[in-house]
């Protein structure tokens, strides 16, 4: 038995042979050879040409105009020539003198740095609290109607954060400027300028905004949260508390970090809250200051203003990359220890309750109710049924001095609203289908450089707020340059820079629904012997019709609420919704802008619910990055 | 369809990464069952995707007959759409978007086969592999054995000149993996395709193969049919990969290491002096007995005394752990032991199972034909 083997290996060792290695050494192909093989290999299919042909239409849109305008801000601009003795497009440090150490520097740039920097980290820490504390009554703790909340808590980020910015005037405004009284003026009790406008309410508008983000991003840390870690805690004799010190918060610090550094970004770029909240006081932050510079034509100063927020805007971003790096370290994800554990609260139930439902109520209820009344009320703060009018919706032959009819009556809300579609409807429709394409290069193309560089340029944009960026197309694109004409006032600028602005987005999600399919689907079908074309129509294409839905479906939501691209570089013939609004503001009439605000906000809502239906996705997973 | 020849193949990621294949010569000859074998990295996927053409050259050339269908010299590169090859994927790849039928005719409709004829080869495959009755369900509304055969109908329905299988069986249960492997045996009966088949599973390659190709570290270490694999492992990688419990080594030339390797090394300078260069030597477990007594131990077989330290029934077999001062031995039995922990026993390997190794590892082919041709005396 024992031998079983040995006998059968002697009667086989006869027959058997071994094939030893036989080695023969075949000579390395040349490098002009490697090279031609990789070339024919590369241009087999017309993945690569797609590549080269993208990668230099992006170079066009996104790395040219961010040159051009820190370019304007090192060269002597149009009508300086003899204040500096040199000629047009010479070099020159004057605008960096003007801006950094002039007299003027601190209310061109010192000041507005210093207002964006304290009302950013004010809005980041009352969001951290608020946000953190939401997050974890919603996602760990048996707090009433938490799947609701869940929902309600995530709306103020579907809208403007400027919706929130008119409310507050449409309640706090005081006899500062003129137009509409507010709501408490004209109930007699005058808020002060502090409450009306400046530093106050533009911290309080953007932490209620931001709130939502941290909700996400900490809730679905919480969530994937292994609760192996903390039961080995508890196991081991640690209380509740400690293991919140000890195990949980520090585990956490990488999305509380992440989520500190994005908000500090979007507060960057920020223009609409500080414009309708911060002209009146004078309280100016750099993304109004740099319209205050674009709009009195004092290019050089712009240039040097927007290239200072993108330099800001790219440390911030680099920073949270690192800290994205970092996180990788702190995987925590569990495979089955990632279960929803619930704490209970006991008696703090319905406390906690009443503070999910005061945080919705003034960040939700309240401003949408205030700019809701307010379009329908003649005059403000006095509810009786007199007062009460739907004129401003649909109303004729309005004694007014312009704006005769009710808001969906006129044409110009029409002719907005047509822009916008088109505008922005077909800036989507184009990203959408560039950011697949940009996807499918990156993931197929053997040319790895191409790819690299692909990925980064689509990603440019998400470094520069979207007002330096504008700023960035008005100085390339304002005169005509080579074969361009000069596109300032047209709908042709507003469409590219859009699409340029939306790349980011539109080329993560073509590369994550690539990486997501995987090569092998393809590969299967060039197996079964389909080509490129075949192969695109009959596998991809239809694979990911859905991704390529959200593709265009998402961008067209953040570009209707999108106001600092459009506020730049927008004319009244090419307005848009946005920019409607705030001109509506502009004129004080408030209950028409508040109604173009309105409109803007439910179509951003409606659009953000169907584009999660469609896709069966949470916000949450779209945000974080 | 001919015979496909690599030729020197080679593969690396980026100019600075190690060879993920290097210098690789392999023939595959018509009607073969080939089996690339090696554990995980070793390049074997990489020479599947290869040949299909999914993964290009970094030197040498690939051949189908005489006609040269991929090289870095030459200059050519045929894509994988026209090699007339067919792959069954690790994960299957089925569309998600195409019923079971339209997958399986999908290559069948891009070689515009008239309507019933692509009917009847569409009919042929599903009966065969019994996925007729999922005609018009999504991929994913099946079972992944299920799946497994769609992937493998997809592929028989063209009627490739080789079918090449990556890990196919990787992600079944172990009962339908044995099933998978019968019908695959069958399929390759059956159609008289060539087939690559590439497993880190030794017994999935030792059941299916007609030839075994074993990889490591992106090069060939040695080719054979099943039985030389094992038999005759061609280097030490070899034998310790193939085999389970793994062989056991004896490493020559450390006096002091192993009480149990002095000892072979004394029994090796006593019989075969001619044999002076052996690096180690290797024993299978399966190969090996033991005995109680020291007049039960075969004349000429090499022996010594352990403990017995663990007895591990593996259901049918029995492993036993054996243990001297300095070393561990592990033997297989197939008759209920009758010794416990803690007792001393004599094992003992008769010469002709001992495998010689040279100092790099590589078998001493010499050394086979006195070893083998030792008596019983």
């Amino acid at each position: 038995m024992l031998w079983l083997r040995g006998d059968v290996m002697a009667l086989l060792s006869e027959s058997a042979k071994v094939e030893a290695l036989v080695r023969k050494p075949v000579a390395a192909p040349s490098a002009w050879q490697a090279w031609r093989y990789r070339l024919k290999v590369a241009l087999r299919e017309p993945t690569t040409l797609i590549g080269i042909l993208t990668a230099l239409i992006f170079t066009y849109l996104i790395v040219v105009p961010i040159i051009s305008i820190v370019l304007d801000a090192v060269r002597v601009q149009f009508g300086h020539e003899r204040r500096l003795g040199k000629d047009v497009g010479d070099l020159t440090l004057y605008y960096m003198d003007r801006a950094f150490f002039s007299p003027v520097a601190t209310d061109l740039f010192w000041r507005p740095l210093f207002n964006t920097l304290t009302v950013a980290l004010g809005a980041i820490s009352l969001s951290l609290v608020i946000g953190t504390v939401l997050a974890w009554l919603i996602s760990r703790t048996d707090m009433f109607g938490r799947r609701w909340f869940a929902t309600a808590l995530i709306v103020p980020y579907m809208l403007p954060a400027w919706t929130f910015a008119l409310a507050w005037t449409t309640l706090f405004k005081n006899r500062t400027i003129g137009g509409q009284p507010g709501w408490f003026e004209a109930m007699g009790l005058t808020p002060p300028d502090w409450v009306a406008y400046g530093r106050f309410p533009i911290t309080i508008i953007l932490a209620l905004h931001y709130t939502p983000f941290v909700i996400l991003l900490f809730g679905s840390a919480l969530r994937r949260f292994d609760s192996q870690l903390e039961d080995s805690a508890r196991i081991l004799g640690a209380h509740r508390y400690q293991v919140a010190i000890q195990i949980i918060l520090p585990l956490m610090r990488p999305a509380l970090m992440s989520s500190m550094v994005l908000i500090f970004a979007k507060c960057l770029g920020e223009f609409g809250v500080p414009y309708v909240l911060g002209l009146p006081v004078k309280f100016e932050v750099l993304s109004t200051s740099l319209f205050r510079s674009i709009a009195s034509r004092q290019t050089g100063v712009a240039g040097v203003v927007a290239a200072a927020i993108m330099l800001i805007g790219i440390i911030t971003l680099m920073i949270d990359a690192r800290l994205v790096r970092e996180a990788r370290r702190f995987v925590t994800i569990g495979s089955k220890g990632s279960m929803n554990r619930q704490s209970r609260l006991g008696k703090m139930r319905l406390p906690a309750t009443g503070f999910a439902a005061t945080i919705f109520i003034l960040s939700v209820a309240m401003p949408l109710l205030t700019l809701a009344l307010s379009t329908v009320m003649k005059m403000p703060a006095r509810f009786t049924f007199d007062n009460f009018t739907l004129d401003y919706w649909i109303g004729t032959d309005l004694h007014t001095v312009a704006l005769q009819t009710g808001i969906l009556l006129s044409p110009e809300l029409w002719a907005a609203a047509k822009n916008t579609m088109m505008i922005v409807g077909l800036a989507s429709l184009v990203s959408g289908i560039l950011g697949l394409l940009v996807g499918y290069v990156v993931i197929r193309t053997p040319v790895r450089a191409l790819s690299v560089y692909l990925r980064q340029v689509t990603f440019l944009p998400y470094l520069v707020p979207g007002i330096a960026f504008a700023a960035a197309y008005l100085s390339l694109f304002a005169v005509p340059r080579g074969p361009m004409p000069a596109l300032y006032g047209t709908v042709t600028i507003l469409i590219l820079a859009l699409i340029a602005d939306q790349m980011p987005y539109a080329s993560r999600a073509g590369i994550s629904a690539m990486t997501q399919l995987g090569k092998d689907p393809e590969e299967a079908a060039q197996i079964a012997g389909a080509g490129w074309f075949r192969r695109m129509i009959l596998i991809v294409i239809p694979i990911q019709k859905g991704s390529l839905v959200t593709g265009v479906l998402l961008p067209f939501i953040s570009g209707i609420k999108g106001l600092s691209l459009f506020v730049i570089l927008a004319v009244p013939s090419t307005d848009v919704l946005t920019t409607y609004s705030l001109r509506l503001v502009d004129y004080h009439y408030t209950q028409a802008a508040n109604a173009v605000v309105l409109i803007i906000a439910a179509i951003a809502y409606f659009g953000t619910l169907l584009a999660q239906k469609l896709t069966r996705t949470n916000l949450a997973e779209g945000l974080g990055s | 369809m001919p015979t496909i020849n690599l030729r020197g193949a080679q593969k690396n990621y980026g100019v600075n990464s190690a060879n993920a294949v290097s210098d690789l010569d392999l023939e595959i000859r018509d009607g073969e069952f080939m089996c690339l074998l090696g554990p995980s990295g070793c390049g074997k996927t990489t020479t599947l995707r290869m040949i299909a053409g999914l993964e290009n050259l970094s030197g040498g050339e690939i051949r189908v007959g005489d006609r040269i269908i991929d090289s870095v010299a030459d200059g050519i590169f045929v894509p994988p759409e026209k090699r007339e090859m067919g792959l069954v994927f690790q994960s299957y790849a089925l569309w998600p978007h195409l019923t079971i039928e339209r997958n399986t005719d999908f290559g069948l409709r891009l070689r515009k086969l008239p309507k019933a004829e692509r009917e009847a080869r569409v009919e042929r495959v599903m009966q065969t592999l019994d996925i007729a009755k999922y005609r018009d369900r999504y991929p994913s509304q099946l079972s992944g054995g299920q799946q497994q055969r769609v992937a493998l109908a997809r592929m028989l329905a063209v009627n490739p000149g080789v079918l090449l299988l990556d890990e196919p069986l990787s992600n079944l249960d172990a009962r339908l993996r044995l099933e998978m492997r019968a019908e695959l045996k069958r399929l390759h009966k059956e159609f008289k395709t060539t087939i690559v088949f590439v497993t880190h599973d030794q017994w999935e390659a030792m059941t299916l193969a007609t030839t075994i190709a074993v990889m490591n570290e992106g090069t060939l270490q040695q080719m054979g049919t099943p039985n030389d694999i094992y038999d005759r492992p061609a280097n030490r990688f070899v034998a310790e990969f193939v085999g389970s419990p793994p062989i056991n080594i004896l490493t020559f030339g450390k006096p002091g290491v192993s009480d149990i390797a002095d000892k072979a090394e004394a029994y090796f300078a006593a019989r075969y002096p001619q044999l002076r260069d052996i690096g180690s030597i290797g024993m299978r477990p399966e190969a090996m007995g033991y005995a109680a007594k020291l007049e039960n131990v075969p004349q000429g077989s090499f022996s010594g005394e352990m403990t017995v330290t663990g007895v591990l029934p593996t259901g049918g077999s029995w492993i036993l752990e054996l243990r001297s001062e300095n070393h561990t031995l592990f033997l297989t039995t197939h008759a209920l032991p009758r010794v416990d922990s803690g007792d001393r026993v004599f094992f003992h390997a008769p010469a002709e199972a001992l495998h010689a190794f040279d100092a790099n590892g590589q078998r001493i082919i010499e050394a086979d034909a006195l070893l083998r041709n030792s008596t019983y005396n």
